[in-house]
């Protein structure tokens, strides 16, 4: 009876847990939201010194982390690595979580999000982020293109509209056309995100060309981590997910050499600016070693973002321990995230004066809102919960699949007895 | 497998007039915001005198009533500037309204854009509020309405009436050399530096007349007279903006001659 009785309740499940979790930080960051878009920006602790901060932060990063789509779409169709293609699947599907996170978090940065249409209509084409908005917007349809065949994996879907869902998987036979695509249009802009700090020249920190070059590096490096990372997370945790660990191997060795050429270039680029006085630049660089950003750079960025993750990925005896390569993987996306606030606070710390003479130097100093955090924390809350379900319901987490598999063949009950 | 082969023709077809499209839009996009602007008969410039000014913020406050801006915000602030001979003196800074204006050149829509007068104006309708601009200017001239302004102006009426409409919450301002006095002044056939109805409104209420405004491209006008005939300094021409204020800088004979 009492069990009965039991069985009639909504059990308590991790996954009812997990949801219930996230849910917390999505009603913050919804009100939150509600909140900026009665009151306006001035409850945000962002200044016309340093007009931006967190979410930019979140946003950059979660289009940089988006960034294993295109890259490992453009291995798989391009390239011809196509035993990754199911690790492909998976960026995809994490790279259209990524950008729709950044849109999201785009729309409570600017000033009037209800004209953010007015980005589309009036052009500017001397501007990077005329160019990053075109690019965003196209290679977001892109990835929804590309994530057609994923979506159609809905049972629910697939059981009512078979004839919709047959035609969405067929979008698969175009895939090599759209990684070209994709990979024109990430190159662009994920470059493009770094030379809009890089050409400004009113700010000596970020003025340089090297910006593009490390965005972009560091995007493709962080984004095929944070896939390998969630498709290795997700198998741990359930059973919908899996994985080919000698896939996800390979690639982590990818990474770990990857990681020698970013520490490479970035290496030179923190040295270059270390021996020249340039006033702005040089305390740029002081916030960072010596400053209140230091910790973020030496540990965030240098030994957790680059240095322990590519003795552990390179090794093979950690790399071929889940447990250290899974910790290398994340240390490389907090890395990444760590770049992406230093490099924007860094520059926007630092006032130049104007007055007539050698230029002179001043502080400001920016920490995040109340109400920046709950929608921050809000937007990465949406892109955990929209992968967990993307996992428990359109396998996107499941690199046993290939793609004939996938999409040639109808399901196979494996209890039922095979009558030849 | 035919059928499929036409799909992918159809496919490359799209994508090509799309491409095709992005590519001519771009052309005239560039044909129309070639950098520094189309330039008019006119250009208009500002000179500063330091020496003469007193730092008694007259022109912040008369900016503030004419263009009905926020007690927040400043367009016009007069910042001090160090001593000299045990002067204090002070630097007023208006927009720069610079030639080749990194705000013009980075605002994603075209919000910000040059009058072919030179003025650097803002279309506040078009502005989504990224505020890159506001990165990107080197002279800190751009105030983000980051919450909007609402009931009296505590300027008006003492230093003058509203002349411009105010600016919504979520969009960044700043001076516009009283683009509306000029215009409606030239349409008076007054003109602009000489005529104080058509000059704006900080060189007009300057005590001490600190402030000169006028046509560079008028060899009689005072600005250009100056220009040309004294060493004037423009702020931080080592960016390349060229900025249209120009400042006569204080030195230690100027307030001799006045203690003397």
């Amino acid at each position: 009876m009492i069990a009965k009785f039991q069985a009639r309740l909504p059990r308590p499940t991790p996954w009812l847990g997990w949801l219930a979790f996230l849910s917390l930080f999505l009603v913050a960051g919804a009100i939150g939201g509600v909140l900026v878009l009665w009151k306006g920006l001035s409850i945000t602790n962002l200044t016309d010194l340093v007009p931006w901060g967190l979410w930019i932060t979140i946003d950059l990063s979660s289009i940089a982390l988006a960034a294993g789509a295109f890259s490992l779409c453009a291995a798989v169709y391009l390239i011809g690595l196509k035993r990754y293609q199911p690790i492909a699947r998976t960026a995809t599907f994490v790279g259209l979580i990524g950008y729709s996170m950044a849109m999201l978090c785009l729309f409570m940065d600017i000033g009037r999000p209800f004209k953010f249409y007015q980005a589309l209509m009036y052009w500017n084409t001397h501007s990077l982020l005329w160019e990053v908005t075109m690019c965003i917007i196209l290679y977001f349809t892109v990835l929804l293109l590309e994530s057609l065949p994923i979506i159609a994996n809905w049972e629910w879907l697939r059981s009512r509209f078979p004839k919709l869902t047959g035609k969405m998987t067929h979008v698969h036979h175009y895939a090599p056309y759209l990684a070209i695509v994709g990979l024109f249009l990430s190159s662009l802009h994920q470059s493009s995100l770094g030379a809009a700090y890089g050409v400004l020249k009113a700010r000596p920190f970020w003025y340089k060309p090297e910006m593009s070059v490390l965005f972009m590096l560091s995007a493709i490096i962080g984004g095929i981590s944070l896939t390998l990372f969630v498709s290795m997370l997700s198998s741990r945790l359930t059973s919908k997910a899996r994985i080919n660990d000698g896939l996800i191997e390979r690639l982590s060795h990818f990474v770990g050499w990857a990681l020698v050429g970013y520490f490479y270039w970035r290496f030179w680029d923190t040295l270059s600016m270390t021996y020249t006085y340039e006033p702005g630049r040089t305390e740029g660089l002081q916030l960072l070693t010596t400053g209140p950003l230091a910790f973020n750079f030496w540990i965030g960025e240098m030994l957790l973002g680059i240095v322990i993750p590519m003795i552990l990925l390179l090794n093979s005896k950690t790399r071929l321990n889940p447990f250290w390569r899974m910790a290398a993987l994340l240390m490389v996306v907090g890395g990444l995230v760590a770049y992406r606030w230093d490099i924007n606070l860094a520059g926007a710390l630092i006032v130049l004066s104007y007055l007539p003479g050698q230029p002179t130097v001043s502080y400001t100093s920016y920490t995040p809102s109340l109400v920046e955090w709950a929608i921050g924390l809000g937007v990465i809350a949406y892109g955990f919960l929209a992968f967990s379900l993307g996992v428990r319901y359109l396998r996107v987490v499941d690199h046993r699949l290939t793609e004939e598999e996938e999409h040639e063949t109808v399901k196979v009950n494996a209890t039922e007895p095979v009558t030849i | 497998m035919t059928d499929n082969k036409m799909h992918r023709r159809d496919f490359l077809k799209i994508a090509a007039v799309g491409v095709a499209t992005v590519a001519g839009a771009r052309a005239m996009g560039k044909a129309e915001a070639s950098s520094g602007g189309e330039k008019g008969p006119h250009q208009w410039a500002m000179v500063i005198d330091q020496a003469k000014c007193q730092g008694c913020n007259y022109c912040t406050l008369a900016c503030r009533a004419r263009n009905d801006v926020s007690p927040d915000i400043s367009w016009n602030v007069v910042l001090p500037a160090g001593e000299i001979g045990g002067h204090q003196v002070f630097l007023p800074r208006p927009c720069m309204h610079c030639e080749k204006a990194p705000c013009v050149e980075v605002c994603m829509v075209g919000a910000s854009y040059y009058r072919p007068d030179g003025i650097v104006m803002m279309d506040y309708d078009k502005c989504i509020g990224c505020r890159y601009c506001e990165v990107a200017c080197p002279y800190q001239a751009r105030s983000f309405n980051w919450e909007a302004f609402e009931g009296p102006n505590p300027a008006i009426p003492e230093w003058g009436q509203a002349e411009i409409a105010r600016r919504p919450r979520g969009v960044p301002e700043k001076c516009s050399f009283c683009y509306q006095r000029i215009d409606r002044g030239m349409a008076l056939g007054l003109t602009p530096g000489v005529d104080p109805d058509a000059t704006p409104a900080c060189v007009m209420v300057c005590p001490t007349g600190a402030r000169i405004f006028g046509d560079l491209n008028d060899p009689e006008s005072e600005v250009s007279k100056l220009v040309h005939s004294r060493h004037t300094v423009r702020l931080r021409e080592d960016l390349g903006t060229a900025p249209r204020v120009y400042y006569l800088m204080a030195d230690a004979e100027d307030f001799e001659e006045v203690g003397s």
